[in-house]
């Protein structure tokens, strides 16, 4: 991951230099088909995606269904109705744990385990192969168990939610950004965004009292009178205020305009400032950055997610760039501008859409980066809860117990062939964007 | 030339500037108060507490005295001398407390007769009678100089009033508590929240924290470590040590290995030798090196699983004292680093290998290795001579790149095989929550990266002068 900066300068240059290929969707579809790694692939995706989102199915202490004093039930769905506060367990399942109820009948998930599940009968690592101390073959732990004796084969598939999330969530925050501020550089270029002079001044100004009345004066609300109502709310508020204030600048601004010698107009290098942010992010090892501030953060798979995903932005602003600048000199965005729409409307509507393919790379080899990341920090036990079972945190395991080789072994290949298919995605992406680039 | 040297210079100093920014401010995010931290780490495990001089002392040399930048934004209800309270628990009250009341007048009489409070009941000689209400009031004061909600300050004032006694030594103090009691209503009845509404713009100029780090910085005065009161540098340069000896013995190996087996794969593309050794590469490229570390300091560094597998010492860099002859050291050191190495090797080997075959297939499509090839020139003098020149050059320029990919990617490798490297030191301090120690080394990799970037542009440009002419 630590190489991925030389590589995206060569996809971007290509990207730059590629002929203007109207019905190039279809194109890649057909390239991308073509290739046999590419397609696997994707399928492999498809099932590490389906073990996500089924985790709970796959693998829980609950089971699917069970018949218990002639109630028939369905632990697992309830489980969602009791997480969402719509319900509540019954006295009998709190206290008493679900492998020891006397069901009548009962169907379980492929793994009867959750990954938080401790088995105390098999504690201190018990290995796949040992003689375990189970009812019958059909709670052998498969996997193995670690030293409180958890299963594993139950945590990697809790660790594949989590994977995956991480992906998902970082590359979500990172793609907004991204594409944001990457069309903005790619269509303004440095000499195209301008403005009026009231504009850009009322902008700024409502920039500082935004920042003002939002952030600095809310500051109280926002630390210590936070805690009653809770933080979230408040920094939504905040947003708000910001929101508004800058609302207010713009539509003044588009009152004083007509006054005369206000709305002369200036030229802002969109592209430039857009550059040099990029080139500070770069410039910080990202996973140094990571770790530092993952540090001053409360330990929780979600400031991870969204850390990542706010500093991985820079490669999707750099491809969306390359592409709009490509785009901006289309013929059909020119018939856009002449139709007299709004820029707004042709970035978003027009030219975004067909910029968006070269990005999915991108996004493939940023997901596996961000897999990659989240798991080296939980198997650094850097801001991941001590609690939280992950792929990350179960490979830590294996440092301390050298015997256990199944804690060295299940969670790192399941770290690697993730990793892979992601890269194998994005390198099957690469090529059937730009076939020259395949040597 | 000269022009782009010049431009790409002149970009270096507003990117070093922000980044610079970024360290500072995530350093003063950082929870927990630096004297105290400091302090801890001199008391060591006899966990004494510090006077009230020593930590304005420690505050002072460390420059907490001063603002933090050179100016800020702010409400017209805060003080520009806020920061010359030192404490930092007792500023950020203060701080809330002005944004509940928004009247610093007021709220600093009440601090003031507050510290008096304080020091006077250090001061009292504890007879029979004021003992217990000495400990209570020393203790209801620290409460009401840590909090800022108005039901907890009242509560404490009135346990206060509660426990004072009639008679003793401890009478002396009557007078300021009823002037504490009366300045907090003062806060009250005084009130003038609307002034937090008010922003206000204030400069303190250049004597100020931001200022002071980043100049002494500049002077190689990095600060000191919490948990040892060793100087930043001088930790930073033993680890350093470490760190290099591995990322070059690494990047050697792996430019001696991956140059031939680049080139090799170029020449013979889409035979089955090229197939399998490409594919090999990008096996080993995706092979996370946490992973593969784990793999090998589990599987070949004991014998828990045969006697036969346990090659190579567990961890660290060397078992043996200083005093050992250089020679046997040595070849323990190396004993002890061929893991390490090898994991921080594969990965860059094969990414060169790749790259190195992808600039020699490129070269190989030009016109002029086809002149060559008509001319009637040798196979192996077409390769080396003609086409392996040109590809050589974006894979030296890599290495600029690499080197402080390097520095960073070790960090994994360093915390498995316990080498007490650059990498180890940061994760090390992270966890012990050293902060003076991960803001420097933070900004070392930055800079480090942005010189190798520099580097890498420069070279780059000077390889090839269209660079220099495109980017107007």
């Amino acid at each position: 991951m630590f190489f991925r900066k030389k590589k995206e300068q060569q996809i971007e240059t290509a990207i730059q230099q590629r002929s203007t290929d109207q019905s190039y969707w279809a194109n890649v579809k057909r390239q991308f088909r073509k290739n046999r790694v590419a397609v696997w692939s994707l399928r492999v995706f498809y099932v590490i995606l389906f073990i996500a989102v089924f985790a709970d199915f796959l693998s829980n202490e609950r089971p699917l269904v069970c018949k218990l004093d002639g109630n028939l039930m369905f632990p697992v769905l309830k489980q969602y109705a009791v997480s969402a506060g719509l319900s509540s367990w019954n006295e009998k399942f709190v206290t008493t744990p679900w492998h020891e109820h006397q069901y009548d009948f009962a169907i379980w998930p492929p793994i009867p385990y959750s990954s938080t599940t401790i088995d105390k009968k098999n504690r201190n690592f018990t290995s796949p192969f040992d003689r375990q101390e189970v009812k019958s073959g059909r709670w052998h732990h498969l996997l193995g168990t670690d030293e409180l004796g958890r299963d594993v084969a139950a945590g990697m598939i809790h660790g594949t939610r989590i994977a995956i999330s991480v992906g998902v969530i970082a590359m979500t925050i990172a793609s907004v950004i991204g594409i944001l501020l990457g069309s903005l550089a790619g269509y303004f270029g440095d000499n195209n965004l301008q403005m009026s002079r009231i504009r850009l001044v009322l902008n700024l100004l409502g920039l500082a009292l935004g920042i003002f009345y939002a952030f600095v004066a809310r500051g109280y609300a926002l630390g210590a009178g936070a805690e009653e109502s809770g933080f979230m709310w408040q920094l939504l508020i905040s947003f708000g205020i910001f929101t508004g204030i800058m609302v207010a600048a713009n539509l003044l601004a588009s009152v004083l305009k007509k006054v005369p010698g206000l709305s002369s107009r200036v030229n802002i290098a969109a592209d430039i400032l857009v550059m040099r942010l990029i080139e500070v992010f770069n410039s910080i090892p990202g996973l140094l950055l990571i770790l530092s501030i993952v540090a001053l953060t409360k330990p929780s798979i979600m400031n991870v997610m969204i850390i990542i995903g706010f500093i991985s932005w820079t490669s999707i602003a750099r491809f969306i760039r390359a592409e709009l600048l490509r785009i901006r000199n289309l013929e059909y965005i020119e018939a856009a501008q002449a139709m007299g729409f709004g820029e707004a409307r042709i970035i978003f509507r027009h030219a975004i859409p067909n910029a968006l393919t070269p990005v999915l790379i991108t996004i493939a080899f940023g997901i596996a980066s961000a897999i990659l990341t989240e798991a080296f920090l939980s198997f650094l036990g850097i801001g991941v809860a001590a609690e939280e079972v992950t792929w990350g945190s179960l490979l830590n395991l294996a440092r301390t117990k050298f015997q256990a080789w199944w804690l060295a072994i299940f969670p790192g290949t399941a770290i690697f062939i993730t990793v892979t298919i992601f890269n194998l995605i994005g390198e099957g992406l690469t090529d059937a964007l730009d076939p020259r680039l395949k040597q | 030339m000269f022009k782009y040297i010049v431009q790409r210079l002149i970009i270096f100093l507003p990117t070093l500037l922000v980044v610079s920014l970024v360290a500072f401010s995530l350093s003063k995010l950082a929870p927990g108060d630096p004297v105290e931290l400091l302090l801890k780490g001199q008391a060591g495990e006899s966990g004494q507490k510090a006077s009230v001089q020593a930590y304005e002392e420690v505050a002072r040399r460390l420059g907490l005295d001063l603002p933090v930048f050179y100016g800020a934004l702010s409400t017209a209800a805060y003080p520009d001398t806020l920061y010359k309270i030192v404490k930092k628990a007792e500023r950020e009250n203060l701080d809330k407390l002005i944004s509940q009341y928004g009247n610093w007048p007021q709220i600093s009489g009440y601090y003031l007769t507050l510290k008096q409070l304080e020091a006077g009941t250090q001061n009292i000689v504890a007879d029979s009678v004021s003992y217990l209400a000495k400990n209570t009031i020393s203790r209801q004061v620290k409460e009401l100089l840590l909090n800022h909600k108005d039901a907890k300050i009242a509560y404490a004032l009135t346990e206060i009033q509660k426990i004072m006694p009639d008679s003793g030594a401890i009478i002396t103090l009557a007078p300021l508590i009823e002037q504490l009691n009366a300045n907090y209503q003062k806060i009250k009845t005084e009130a003038s929240p609307q002034k937090n509404y008010i922003p206000s713009i204030k400069w303190y100029g250049f004597k100020n924290q931001y200022h002071r780090w980043i100049t002494n910085f500049f002077k190689g005065n990095f600060g000191y470590s919490y948990l040892d009161s060793r100087p930043v540098g001088s930790k930073m340069w033993d680890a350093l040590r470490w760190t290099l000896i591995i990322n070059f013995i690494s990047i050697i190996l792996a430019y001696i290995i991956a140059i031939p087996i680049g080139v090799s794969t170029a020449i013979k593309k889409d035979t089955p030798y090229d197939r399998i050794v490409t594919t090999l590469l990008f096996i080993l490229y995706s092979l996370p090196s946490f992973w593969i570390g784990t793999l090998l300091i589990v599987f070949f560094t004991t014998s828990e699983y045969s006697p036969f597998l346990d090659w190579f010492p567990t961890g660290g860099v060397t078992d043996l004292p200083e005093s050992t002859p250089f020679f046997t050291r040595a070849i323990d050191i190396m004993h002890h680093l061929i893991l390490p190495v090898f994991c921080v090797t594969y990965g860059s080997f094969a990414f060169i290998s790749r790259q190195m075959r992808g600039g020699m297939l490129t070269v190989v499509r030009q016109d002029y290795i086809r002149t060559a090839k008509a001319k009637g020139l040798e196979e192996k003098s077409i390769i080396w001579k003609h086409a392996f020149r040109n590809s050589l050059f974006p894979i030296i320029t890599l290495f600029a790149y690499i080197f402080p990919a390097a520095i960073a990617g070790s960090v994994t490798i360093e915390v498995i095989y316990s080498i007490p490297g650059m990498g180890k030191l940061a994760v090390d301090s992270i966890v012990a929550r050293d902060w003076p120690v991960v803001f420097t080394i933070l900004m070392f990799a930055a800079i480090l990266t942005m010189i190798g970037n520099l580097v890498a542009d420069l070279l780059y440009a000077l390889a090839d002068p269209r660079v220099s002419y495109s980017k107007k």
